[in-house]
């Protein structure tokens, strides 16, 4: 085997493995793209403006600092801007995306566990940015049915 | 065909081979899709990948400096004439 063989191999596997990380990226690209979003999908419309967060539900509520979600049901958040560009991120569940007036910006997620998280804006937008935050409340199924329940009678 | 264009076709169709096997995986499941596991997941799989790309450039310049240096046995001999100045 001389030096070029080697030299071949050495190249071959480098390439096999860029070419799988690129591979590997794009199908997850794919898997969580605004296209295979779940059918059962609940959607939330979230503006940003200086400086805080609305939300809105399928049903018509509306939280402002605050969302609450249900563990395991998959939402789709449609997100856009009142004045300047903020970026809508919930560091605890990898999920960033920029909120732009005029567009619509759109992913989908499952919240997978309960608990309270943090929501805030990365994008610098003006002197109060950095108090540009929200709380995210995830409750269990049953939790949220008894709370509604309790909210009817 | 020569040995590289070989090389080269074998890695691509491991990595089409593998890709392959990780999205019929994904579809047989009924699991639902978390991106926040996904995306970390990915993120690993990326990491264990970069450091042993890493590892192999870091190896081979290693070699190639410990083979080739001025005091290693084979290159006691020099392999060709010096261009000037040297006796004959």
């Amino acid at each position: 085997m001389g030096h070029a063989m080697h030299e071949w191999i050495y190249v071959g596997v480098v390439i096999a493995l860029l070419c799988y990380v690129g591979a590997d990226a794009w199908n997850i690209e794919k898997k969580l793209d605004i296209s295979s979003v779940p059918a059962n999908a609940q959607t939330i419309k979230v503006t940003g403006q200086q400086w805080f967060w609305t939300f809105e539900h399928e049903n018509g509520t509306k939280e402002v600092g605050q969302l609450h979600l249900v563990k395991g049901q998959p939402y789709k958040f449609e997100i856009t801007s009142r004045d300047v560009i903020h970026s809508f991120n919930m560091p605890d569940f990898a999920m960033m995306t920029d909120a732009v007036p005029g567009r619509v910006n759109s992913f989908w997620m499952i919240p997978d566990q309960s608990g309270q998280y943090l929501i805030q804006c990365r994008e610098y937008c003006g002197m109060f940015h950095y108090n540009m935050r929200a709380k995210l409340f995830v409750e269990e199924p049953s939790a949220t049915n008894s709370t509604t329940t309790a909210a009817a009678s | 065909m020569g040995l590289s264009s070989n090389l080269l076709v074998i890695g691509l169709i491991a990595v089409a081979a593998i890709s392959f096997v990780n999205q019929s995986f994904a579809q047989s499941t009924s699991t639902p899709t978390y991106a926040r596991v996904e995306i970390w997941a990915l993120f690993y799989r990326l990491m264990v990948i970069a450091f042993v790309v890493g590892a192999l450039v870091l190896g081979v310049i290693g070699y190639i400096v410990w083979r080739f240096r001025e005091s290693h046995p084979k290159n006691r001999v020099p392999t060709r004439e010096p261009l000037e100045g040297g006796h004959h």
